[in-house]
């Protein structure tokens, strides 16, 4: 169960506080909302919005909260208080009223989010939480009712993905807008402060060390991108499936396609099986991902469909388990030549440094092809990876098992190399042998006939 | 010695065009597929070397092709359209190679303006020409922009598939390569028949010597 810390006074006659619904109840919008329809009042905020942004002048005095918000603050606006959920886990409700006043959903007042408390029984009702972050996750489905489409690109992006697998980590929206001083594009901090890196500290430290984290905030005639601006702010999709960040970059560097396509052969496929920091991270470890695709969908086979086996050697099979009788199409394995960490994915150079030796990858042995995994897409969008053996790329089944992807010289077949080894033997030698045998027999019946004589 | 002449000016050029090219995509085929034991050039340049050398093969091939089908040279392949009678003579020619050359026996085939080739050597050739060498060049083609064929190599079965089939041939013309040459030299002498294919004419013997095929 859940309790105030501390209890604040009950103040103007109001309902007691500390009540968390999740169901949405018109009654407690400031305007009698249970006639006005949620798209009119969607537009009705957006109508406020619009017009405190034109007058944000200089010269405009600071916000203040509104009446209505000011009987919550008589208790909200108490510093400390909090929401306690035991175990010293703990959510602060205490609000800044002025912070909130001038931010960006100011105008609207305080009902117009926490619509779901109800005066009456506030605080004390509402359905239990067992952890702050739990509770912190439900208010956010307020977002939601204003900002539909954003909300359903969030919807479909890695990090609903993963809190949908109940790992509730996954950032949402009040993670990177803040809670109350929500400011307008409060999503694009300072480099030094962006709020991807609270989680992925590892990866932005690599940023910040590339050309692009070094670049950015500086003026020039280009923009150096922060992390929304390769993996999209809302629908962030997976790093490591689809040709998303391919495009990202592409988008940037327009003459990427004509300049590779200057000196490296098969451009187009290159830049479709290689990912970019392959090359352009040059001291970053490589590794093969094979992708189980499906033609008929056209997208990544996800976890609830595929069925990996435990050992991967066992390809064939599994290839022979997913293309049973009756499939539509025949399920393939897409390969891709990709680097084997996000942090390591961000270690990019300048342009004369990267990897322009063809035989980093076009050799036997060569590194990337050490690694090995299958990946299908997992539950929540990430890809879910089976580590392979070397010979799934060098063994004459896959030419069955794997034939869309080859690496000239890198994953040569075996059984190829002896043959060609038989070919030069037989070759030079047959001819040879044919020589020798024919000088000698020649040599013989020249002699013959000659000890017949004597 | 009666001279005759079996190697018309266009069969020659594309002949030996076709051979010095044979030897680049060989040895430029060599370096791409190991390029981690071999150093004749570096894996970029062996690239380019190929892909422009297998496409000035793909239109030398074409040089054959016309010259064969729009003249009767064509009937040295089939002298006489008698497949038994080309299967058996095939199977004398083995024989000759394999037993009857060591024997000091005489060669089987009488060469002639119409009969260039020995019932073995007709057959190989033509597998080699109407159906290796177009597999050849065309998984060479498909290899060469693997985006632009796309469609065709998933047809097949894919990239790897391709390559296979590619390499497979290649490791057949590493084997002709050096097989070729050394029944040419069976010629008396042994520079004969590589001469001949230079100036275009053989030389025959009087009847009934041996031929040199």
């Amino acid at each position: 169960m859940t309790e105030l810390a501390p209890r604040p006074r009950l103040a103007l006659g109001q309902a007691r506080a500390g009540r968390a619904v999740r169901s949405f109840d018109p009654r407690m919008l400031p305007v009698k909302a249970t006639t006005v329809p949620r798209r009119v009042l969607a537009a009705a905020a957006a109508a406020v919005l619009c017009l405190a942004a034109t007058q944000s002048g200089a010269a405009a005095p600071a916000p203040t909260p509104s009446a209505e918000d000011r009987k919550c603050l008589a208790c909200h606006g108490q510093e400390g208080m909090t929401k306690s959920f035991g175990k010293g886990d703990s959510v602060p409700l205490h609000v800044k009223g002025r912070e909130f006043a001038a931010s960006v959903h100011g105008p609207l007042g305080c009902a117009a989010c926490h619509a779901d408390v109800d005066l009456k029984d506030h605080p004390g009702a509402g359905k239990p939480f067992d952890t702050a972050r739990a509770f912190s996750i439900a208010q956010v489905e307020a977002c939601g009712q204003c900002h539909e489409d954003k909300a359903k690109l969030f919807a479909g992006s890695v990090h609903a993905g993963v809190l949908r697998t109940g790992n509730l980590a996954a950032p949402v929206c009040t993670d990177c807008h803040g809670v109350h001083a929500i400011a307008r594009q409060a999503a694009a901090p300072a480099a030094n402060d962006v709020s991807c890196r609270k989680c992925h500290d590892a990866i932005f430290d690599a940023y910040a060390k590339s050309p692009h984290g070094q670049a950015f905030g500086k003026p020039g005639p280009l923009k150096a991108p922060i992390c929304a601006d390769c993996h999209r702010a809302h629908d962030v999709s997976p790093a490591a499936t689809g040709t998303g960040l391919r495009d990202a970059c592409l988008g940037c560097h327009a003459g990427a396609v004509e300049a590779h396509a200057k000196w490296l052969p098969n451009t187009k496929l290159h830049l479709e099986v290689v990912s970019c920091p392959a090359c352009h991270a040059p001291t970053s470890r490589k590794s093969v991902d094979l992708r189980l695709y499906d033609p008929v969908a056209k997208r990544s086979v996800t976890a609830k469909e595929g069925q990996p086996p435990l050992d991967a050697q066992a390809l064939s099979d599994l290839m022979r388990g997913v293309n049973r009788d009756g499939t539509p199409g025949k399920m393939t394995l897409v390969g891709r030549l990709e680097v084997r960490s996000g942090a390591e994915a961000h270690q990019l150079t300048g342009k004369g440094e990267a990897i322009k030796d063809c035989v980093v990858c076009h050799r036997k042995g060569a590194d990337p092809f050490q690694n090995v995994t299958i990946s299908i897409v997992g539950a929540d969008g990430r890809p879910v990876r089976f580590a392979a053996q070397q010979d799934v790329l060098h063994g004459a089944g896959s030419v069955d098992a794997l034939p869309g992807f080859y690496a000239i010289g890198g994953t040569r077949i075996g059984v190829l190399d002896l043959l060609l080894a038989l070919a030069l033997l037989a070759g030079i030698s047959a001819p040879i042998a044919h020589l020798v045998l024919r000088r000698l027999l020649r040599r013989k019946q020249a002699a013959a006939p000659a000890a017949k004589r004597e | 010695m009666p001279r005759l002449y079996v190697h018309p000016l266009p069969v020659r050029i594309w002949h030996w065009i076709n051979a010095l090219g044979f030897v680049l995509l060989i040895l430029t085929g060599l370096q791409i597929r190991y390029a981690d034991a071999l150093g004749l050039m570096s894996f970029a340049d062996a690239v380019r070397t190929h892909n422009w050398v297998g496409g000035a093969l793909i239109l030398n091939y074409f040089v054959w092709l016309v010259f064969y089908l729009f003249t009767d040279k064509i009937r040295v392949y089939h002298p006489e359209l008698n497949p038994a009678k080309h299967f058996r003579g095939s199977l004398r020619q083995l024989g000759y190679y394999g037993y009857g050359i060591f024997k000091g026996q005489p060669n089987p085939h009488h060469i002639g303006v119409y009969r260039k080739f020995n019932p073995l050597q007709s057959m190989t050739y033509q597998i080699v020409m109407i159906l290796l060498v177009p597999i050849q060049f065309y998984t060479g083609v498909l290899l060469w922009d693997l985006s632009r064929f796309k469609g065709t190599v998933e047809l097949f079965g894919g990239v790897r598939v391709v390559d296979s089939v590619h390499v497979v041939l290649f490791i057949f013309f590493i084997a002709f390569i050096f097989v070729h040459p050394y029944l040419a030299s069976l010629g008396h002498p042994a520079s004969a028949h590589f001469k001949a294919m230079v100036t275009g004419y053989e030389e025959v013997e009087e009847e009934p010597g041996p031929t040199r095929r």
